[in-house]
């Protein structure tokens, strides 16, 4: 024996690594929008992940404090793009608790329509673009068969297919059409089968389970710590919906179920989801039945808003977790200061954390689960 | 729970916070008188009171009304607007209103299980904003925080990572500040 | 063959068996060229969404040979489909110059083209086409997914008539390469390719 395989011999066994940095994004197939994350590796397992955010920083806050309130609902539809009627629900509930506003009941019925039939659209979404994340192309052409059935609906009421603008301070911009409502129960009856196609293309799928089950998984301590909202949450069984916790629009008047997970794996988000789904649904039926004629938009509300100096937050349960919006009024026609507490910024933050110790092909799975969007995040 | 039973809850614990003056609509909003408290104060909220899930944080900066340089002014000019005319209008200082330099930090914090949440309030003076970071209990705190170092300019002291975060590394200035002034960069005309 | 044949613009001669026919370079290289027309997947903001569901089932983009490539080495047409920020600029510029010419830009929806909704915003960019040389313009905020695939047409339409080989001698960019140019321009502004049109020689 010579010297250098004695030296050789003292290496621990097995394959030598080196310590390797990756640029995950921000363009990126699977960042879902243009996110960053810089991945140091050992081998095949991450050591370090840092998201690095701001590529679509597009300062909303600060243009908001020289528009006008009426205006400003058209910069909410922009943040959380894929579900654009709760961003503007919460935006005409903090400035209608400024400007002392009672909605009429059939506006607060149509809001509840409205956001439930964009969350089912946005969970769609999810579905698709996550089995694309874990490699199966097919779910995203069927959900995006039945998207385009909500987006349909939405396009009947108001126009538009993406940003609405539906939701104005006050009410909605207009009444839905006459047949919308049977429309909408036809839609319904239609969707209702697929759910359970949806389950046997992808939820029970057993390449879908071994890249998703028990991967990724976030105690509910943790959860709460890091103050994820949504189904990242419920997931890791926390019952907690701003829906049930601080009922808003009439909330309290329907019945829903909460779904909920155990140990929060990115199976579980996933399977929250598409629960919600279900009762989004159940939710739509319930208010289509009690939707009374009435109608939809308060009476006193300026043409230039200029309310009392005073502060609001209100919160909604938003399709990506609890969206937040903290309004101060000065007496001017544009607010003062708006923060919003975006979901979505907040449950990417648990990235650095729970990334770490996981293997690189988990990373597009977990990051896929955790289900944000960059508008969101950067606003 | 209703606001007052909150109220005399919290009173019983923290002797030291007080109602304030100016209430967030709908949710009781409590005064901090310093900022040396806070930390104490979020360690009691969380182990005692079991407010252990922290919703927000925000910052409000009350110099004055906003400036216009603060924006990229008429980069399109609007054919259809008359002469001199600007496409929006900027907001003046509404006449009475208690505008002072100094910045006012809210923080959320809300009990999962009481399903309650109230607002705490602290001000602290506009040349020093520094106030002890709370990362050490909330880890949600750690972006949110970063966030308003970088669009406000509050150095939240003992924050493991205070770097910019939203804004990109050639923007100077704290962009929510009232008095902030966009200084052109590359990519501005 | 037989559809090249029968579609082949310009002038076409069969011979017996149809094995072979006459046209020029320039014809069957656009031709080639617009009917695979790859684009990369390059999501910014709202639009990307209605990009996708130009790919989904009902809009079906697969009809006019519009395949998502997830690689700018691969791809020939960049669509910009959202708001451009400023943080984002620079790798933009990055993708444009990794993609191999000839390379065409199509600017999806009002933030890309001018700002938008955010046009006095303090990092937003008033229009992609300050980085980069855009050939087609979408409107609208978002535009539909029928707007992206006119606008794909339009495209098509416009590289039927380019001519390839008609300029002598090859573009700056062959002979040094977009980085040397990039490095090499005299001041630090943000620079427009200096070759807006293709010059492609043919050996």
């Amino acid at each position: 024996m010579n010297i250098e395989t004695a030296e050789a011999a003292k290496e621990p066994r097995g394959v030598k690594t080196d310590t390797l940095f990756i640029n995950l994004g921000p363009q990126h197939p699977s960042t879902h929008g243009v996110l960053r994350i810089g991945l140091t590796i050992e081998g095949e397992v991450i050591t370090k992940a840092v998201p690095d955010v701001g590529y679509l920083h597009r300062g909303t806050s600060k243009l908001a404090e020289v528009r006008g309130y009426h205006h400003c609902v058209v910069l909410t539809d922009r943040w959380d793009y894929v579900s654009a009627m709760p961003n503007n629900l919460v935006f005409c509930l903090a400035a209608e608790k400024l400007m002392a506003l009672k909605v009429p009941p059939r506006a607060d019925s149509l809001r509840v329509i409205m956001c439930e039939l964009n969350r089912i659209a946005s969970h769609l979404l999810f579905f698709g673009t996550y089995g694309i994340d874990t490699g199966a192309i097919t779910p995203f052409l069927y959900a995006f068969r039945e998207r385009e059935m909500v987006l349909d609906l939405f396009e009947m009421v108001c126009g538009a297919r993406l940003t609405y603008n539906y939701i104005r301070i006050g009410g909605v911009m207009v009444d839905i059409g006459d047949d919308w409502v049977a429309k909408t129960r036809e839609f319904l009856e239609y969707f209702k089968p697929r759910l359970d196609e949806y389950d046997t293309l992808l939820t029970y799928n057993p390449i879908f389970l071994a890249r998703t089950q028990g991967i990724g998984t976030i105690p509910k301590e943790q959860a709460i710590n890091w103050g994820l909202s949504g189904a990242n949450l419920r997931a890791s069984g926390v019952n907690y919906d701003v829906r049930k916790a601080d009922p808003y629009s009439g909330y309290d008047q329907y019945q829903f179920d909460i779904p909920l997970g155990k140990t929060g794996s990115c199976w579980e988000r996933y399977f929250c989801r598409v629960s919600e789904i279900r009762q989004s649904v159940r939710i739509v039926e319930q208010a289509l039945d009690k939707l009374a004629p009435g109608p939809v938009m308060a009476t006193g509300v300026a043409k230039v808003p200029k309310p009392q100096p005073g502060e609001a937050y209100a919160h909604v349960e938003a399709s990506r977790g609890d969206l937040g919006i903290y309004l101060v009024a000065d007496g001017q026609a544009s607010p003062y200061r708006m923060h919003v507490k975006a979901p979505s910024f907040i449950n990417l933050a648990i990235l650095q954390e729970i990334l770490a110790g996981r293997k690189v092909a988990d990373v597009i799975a977990v990051l896929g689960s955790i289900d944000i969007v960059l508008g969101e995040v950067d606003r | 729970m209703t606001q007052d039973e909150l109220l005399s809850k919290l009173a019983s614990k923290l002797p030291r916070l007080e109602k304030a003056s100016a209430q967030v609509k709908d949710y009781l909003t409590m005064r901090l008188p310093s900022a040396d408290e806070l930390v104490p104060t979020a360690k009691l909220l969380k182990e005692d009171l079991g407010f252990d899930y922290l919703e927000m944080i925000s910052a409000t900066d009350w110099l004055g009304a906003v400036k216009p340089e603060g924006y990229i002014r008429n980069p399109n000019p609007n054919i259809f607007l008359a002469e001199g005319a600007t496409p929006q209008s900027i907001p003046t200082a509404t006449p009475g209103f208690n505008y002072h330099p100094a910045f006012e930090l809210v923080w959320t914090f809300a009990s999962i299980a009481d399903r309650v949440r109230f607002f705490l309030r602290l001000e602290i003076p506009r040349d020093n904003p520094r106030v002890p970071t709370l990362t050490g209990l909330f880890k949600a705190a750690d972006w949110q925080e970063r966030e308003l170092f970088d669009l406000m300019g509050i150095l939240f002291d003992g924050h493991p990572n205070l770097i910019k975060i939203l804004t990109p590394d050639f923007t100077q200035g704290h962009p929510l500040r009232k008095d902030y002034v966009h200084i052109k960069d590359k990519y501005d005309e | 063959m037989g559809i090249v044949l029968e579609k082949l613009p310009g002038i076409t001669k069969g011979l017996p068996g149809g094995e072979l026919f006459l046209t020029t370079a320039d014809n069957i290289i656009e031709y080639a060229r617009k009917t695979s027309l790859w684009p990369m997947t390059f999501g910014l903001a709202c639009c990307a969404i209605e990009m996708m569901a130009s790919y989904a089932s009902r809009f079906d983009f697969d009809r006019f040979g519009v395949i998502p490539r997830p690689s700018p080495r691969q791809a020939d047409v960049m669509i910009v489909a959202g708001t451009v920020c400023k943080k984002m600029a620079e790798p933009i510029l990055e993708i444009y110059h990794q993609m191999p010419e000839p390379r065409f830009v199509i600017s999806m929806g009002s933030c890309a083209n001018c700002g938008g909704p955010y046009y006095d915003s303090y990092s937003v960019l008033k229009g992609v086409d300050r980085i980069v040389p855009v050939d087609v313009y979408i409107a609208g905020c978002p535009p539909r997914p029928e707007a992206l695939q006119y606008a794909v047409v339009k495209l098509q339409e416009k590289m039927q008539k380019m001519r390839t080989i008609s300029i002598a001698g090859a573009s700056l960019q062959q002979e040094h390469g977009s980085r040397d140019i990039l490095s090499t321009a005299p001041n630090n502004e943000p620079l427009i390719s200096p070759e807006i049109g293709p010059r492609i020689e043919i050996g």
